[in-house]
C-alpha cells in the first residue's frame, strides 16, 4: 500500500471533495444538459435520460480527478464552482423557455 | 494527495473497495437471487405453485376485484402526517393497475386513491392485493413474497427506507464500484494476462488476488453496465432535478405532453362509466400482431376511474426481447375508442430503454437469466477475494503490531459471506416451520433474517481471536457447516410441509421449486466442500499449500 503522504486532515478534505464536490458539479451538469437539450428541440424525457446516462459518467470521472489532482484548492474551484455555474445556467435557460 | 496517479488509484480501490464492499455483497448477491425473484416466490407460497397465467379477463376477474379495494391499512398510517386534520375513512379511487411476467401465476394489482385534505393536493394512497388470477380468489396479505418483496428490494434500497437511506447508500456503493473497477484496471495493467492466471495452490495472499483479477476482469462488462444502469434507473431519486430546480420546466412539458397524447392529465369531474376493457385489450393483441409482436399483456392501467376522462392502457410483456418494452395502447374508458399508439421510441429513450431492460430482465430465456446469476456471484467472489487480501496482507503485520485493523476487516467478511448465506437460509427455513395462519407471519420472517445475521456477524467477530496471533478466524469454516446445515434442512422442510420433494418437482418439471431446492443443495455442498479445506489448511502447513481458497464460492 501506498504511504500515505498526506495528513488525515488532508485525506477527509479530498473525500469531501469527491463526493460533496462531484456531486455538485454532476448536479449542475445535469440540470444544465435537461436544460439545453429541451430548449435544442429535444422530448423531456430523453432530454432526461441522456442527462443520467452521462452525468453518472460525469459524477465518476469527477469523483476520480478529485483524488489525483494535485490542487485541492482547484479541485474545489472547478467541481464546486463548475457546478454552480451551469446549475444556474440551467435555471436561466428554464427562465427564457417558461 | 499522493506522488502519481497510479498510487491515487490503488488508495481509492483499497479503501473505498473495503468499505462499500460490504454494501456491494449484500447487492450483489440479492440481485443474483432476484433474477429468480418469482421462482423464490413459489417455494415460499406453496399456494401460488401452479403454471404461469397470462392477464386474465378484466371485465369478469378483474374488476369485481378492483371495485373492491381500499388503501392499505400500512399506507394509511403512513400518510397520517401528510394531511391537515383528521384521516378520512374513505378515499375515492383514481386508478387501477395490474401487473404480470411470464413468470408469476399469481396476480398482483394496485390501486390508487386520493387522499382528502392532504397537505400535497396531488399526493395520494395506495392499496395492494395478490390474487389467483383464474379465480379472482385474494391470497393472504402475510404471506411474504420472499423474492420479490423481500430480496428483490433488499439489493437497491437495504429495507432502509426512512428518507430513501438505503438507496443513497447503495447508490454510493454502485459508484464506488465503478471506481473500483477503473481504479483496479489501472493498477493492474496487465488485463489480458489475468483472464488466465488462476493459480489456486500457491499460497492465500496470491491465489486470492488471482481470483480477485479473474473474476473482476471476465465480468468487467457486466459489473459496470450494472452499477451504471442500476443508478440511471434511480437517476430520479440521486439527482431529482427535474422535481426540484426544474419543475416548472417538468410542469410545463407534463402540459404539453398531455395535449400532445390526447391523455388527459386531469379528470373531468363528471361520472361515466367504463366500457369493456377485454374488447380494448383484444384490440391492442390486434395491433401488436399485426406488427408481428409477441401479444401477452404485461401492464393494464385504467386511469381516472369513474370519470368521463377515464382512459385504459394496455402495454405488452416485453418477453421477446432484452430492452424495456411496452407498445402501450391508450383507449378512450368510456366509449373503448383508441386515443393514442405509442410512436416508435426515439434513439435516446432506444438506448435508456435497453440499459434499464438489460437491469431489469423481462424476457423469456433461461439461458441468458443463468448468466446474469453467475455474472452476480461473479461479483460475490470478486469482492469477497478483495476482503481476504486485504486481511492476508496485513494480518501478521497486524497480528505483530497488536493492531485489530485485519481482525475487524476479516470478522465483517466472515459476517458478508457465509453470515448473509446464514441469514438467508434462516429465512427460508422459518417461512416453513411458521405456522400458515399466523398473523403478520411476513414480518416474522424478515424478523428471523435480520436476527440469524446479526447472530453470525456476532458469532464471527467473537472467534477473531485466532487472528491476534495471525492464525485464520475459526469462524469461517463454522459458519460454512451451519450454511450447509441450514440450506438441507430448508430442502427437507419443504417436502415435509408440503410434499414437495425434488423427484416429484423434478418429475413433473415444476422447474420454479425444484431450481431454489437445487440451488440450496448446490449450496450446501458448496459450503461443505469449503469448509474441509478450510479444515486441512488448518491441520498443517503440508497440506496449507493445497488447499485453494473457497469459502467465497459457496456463495453460490
Amino acid at each position: 500500500m501506498a504511504t500515505i503522504t498526506a495528513s488525515r486532515l488532508h485525506i477527509v478534505a479530498r473525500i469531501a471533495a469527491g463526493t460533496v464536490g462531484s456531486y455538485a458539479f454532476t448536479w449542475g451538469f445535469i440540470a444544465l444538459g435537461i436544460g439545453l437539450l429541451f430548449a435544442a428541440g429535444m422530448p423531456f424525457h430523453d432530454a432526461e435520460a441522456l442527462g443520467y446516462i452521462l452525468g453518472f459518467i460525469v459524477l465518476l470521472v469527477a469523483f476520480l480527478w478529485a483524488f489525483c489532482a494535485a490542487s485541492l484548492v482547484r479541485v474545489w474551484l472547478v467541481l464546486a464552482g463548475g457546478g454552480a455555474l451551469m446549475a444556474g445556467a440551467a435555471s436561466l435557460v428554464q427562465k427564457a423557455l417558461l | 494527495m499522493f506522488p502519481n496517479f497510479r498510487l491515487s488509484m490503488a488508495w481509492l480501490h483499497t479503501w473505498f473497495g473495503l468499505v462499500l464492499g460490504f454494501v456491494l455483497m449484500v447487492v450483489f448477491f440479492f440481485g443474483s437471487l432476484s433474477v429468480f425473484d418469482r421462482e423464490i416466490d413459489r417455494w415460499a407460497i406453496p399456494q401460488s405453485r401452479f403454471e404461469p397465467q397470462p392477464m386474465p379477463s378484466f371485465d369478469r376477474i378483474l374488476l369485481p376485484v378492483f371495485k373492491d379495494m381500499k388503501p392499505t391499512p400500512e399506507a394509511i398510517e403512513q400518510a397520517r402526517s401528510r394531511v391537515d386534520g383528521p384521516m378520512a375513512e374513505t378515499f375515492p379511487v383514481q386508478r387501477w393497475g395490474a401487473y404480470t411476467t411470464h413468470r408469476d401465476p399469481v396476480l398482483g394489482l394496485f390501486s390508487g386513491h386520493e387522499l382528502p385534505h392532504a397537505k400535497n393536493k396531488d399526493d395520494s394512497v395506495f392499496g395492494t392485493r395478490t390474487i389467483d388470477p383464474r379465480t379472482g380468489a385474494a391470497l393472504p396479505d402475510d404471506h411474504l413474497k420472499i423474492g420479490s418483496q423481500f430480496f428483490y428490494p433488499l439489493h437497491y434500497s437495504l429495507h432502509l427506507e426512512w428518507k430513501n437511506l438505503g438507496y443513497w447508500i447503495v447508490g454510493f456503493a454502485a459508484l464506488a464500484m465503478m471506481v473500483a473497477l477503473v481504479s483496479g484496471v489501472v493498477m493492474h495493467r496487465k488485463i489480458f494476462r489475468e483472464l488466465f492466471t488462476f493459480r489456486p495452490k500457491k499460497h492465500t495472499q496470491r491465489s486470492a488476488l488471482d481470483l480477485h483479477n479473474l473474476t473482476g476482469v471476465v465480468a468487467l462488462p457486466f459489473h459496470f453496465i450494472f452499477a451504471l444502469s442500476g443508478l440511471v434507473i434511480f437517476g430520479g431519486i440521486y439527482f431529482p432535478v427535474t422535481h426540484t430546480q426544474l419543475e416548472p420546466l417538468y410542469e410545463l412539458h407534463e402540459k404539453h405532453e398531455a395535449q400532445e397524447t390526447g391523455l388527459p392529465h386531469e379528470k373531468a369531474g363528471v361520472p361515466a362509466t367504463l366500457a369493456s376493457v377485454d374488447a380494448m385489450v383484444a384490440e391492442a393483441q390486434r395491433r401488436w400482431a399485426a406488427k408481428g409482436m409477441a401479444g401477452d399483456v404485461g401492464f393494464l392501467a385504467v386511469q381516472h376511474v369513474g370519470d368521463a376522462n377515464a382512459y385504459v392502457s394496455v402495454y405488452r410483456a416485453g418477453t421477446d426481447r432484452v430492452t424495456l418494452t411496452g407498445e402501450g395502447i391508450h383507449f378512450k374508458g368510456s366509449t373503448g375508442e383508441l386515443i393514442r399508439e405509442d410512436p416508435p421510441v426515439t434513439v435516446v429513450a432506444g438506448i435508456n430503454n435497453f440499459l434499464t431492460g438489460l437491469h431489469l430482465q423481462h424476457f423469456r430465456h433461461w439461458l441468458l437469466r443463468w448468466l446474469y446469476v453467475l455474472g452476480g456471484l461473479s461479483g460475490c467472489v470478486c469482492i469477497a477475494t478483495g476482503f481476504l487480501f486485504f486481511v492476508e496482507k496485513r494480518k501478521r503485520q497486524h497480528a505483530k503490531q497488536a493492531v485489530s485493523g485485519a481482525r475487524w476487516v476479516d470478522a465483517f467478511a466472515v459476517t458478508t459471506v457465509t453470515g448473509m448465506l446464514i441469514a438467508t437460509f434462516s429465512m427460508l427455513i422459518g417461512n416453513r416451520l411458521l405456522p400458515t395462519d399466523l398473523p403478520a407471519r411476513g414480518t416474522m420472517e424478515q424478523y428471523l433474517f435480520w436476527g440469524a445475521w446479526v447472530l453470525a456477524c456476532a458469532h464471527a467477530i467473537w472467534r477473531t481471536a485466532p487472528m491476534g496471533e495471525a492464525r485464520m478466524s475459526p469462524a469461517w469454516a463454522e459458519q460454512c457447516w451451519t450454511a450447509a446445515a441450514l440450506a438441507v434442512a430448508a430442502v427437507l422442510l419443504n417436502w415435509v410441509t408440503t410434499g414437495d420433494h425434488l423427484l416429484r418437482t423434478i418429475g413433473s418439471g415444476y422447474w420454479p421449486v425444484a431450481g431454489v431446492d437445487l440451488a440450496l443443495l448446490a449450496a450446501a455442498a458448496l459450503a461443505v466442500v469449503a469448509a474441509r479445506r478450510l479444515r486441512r489448511r488448518a491441520l498443517g502447513p503440508s497440506v496449507q499449500a493445497k488447499a485453494a481458497r473457497s469459502p467465497e464460492v459457496a456463495n453460490a
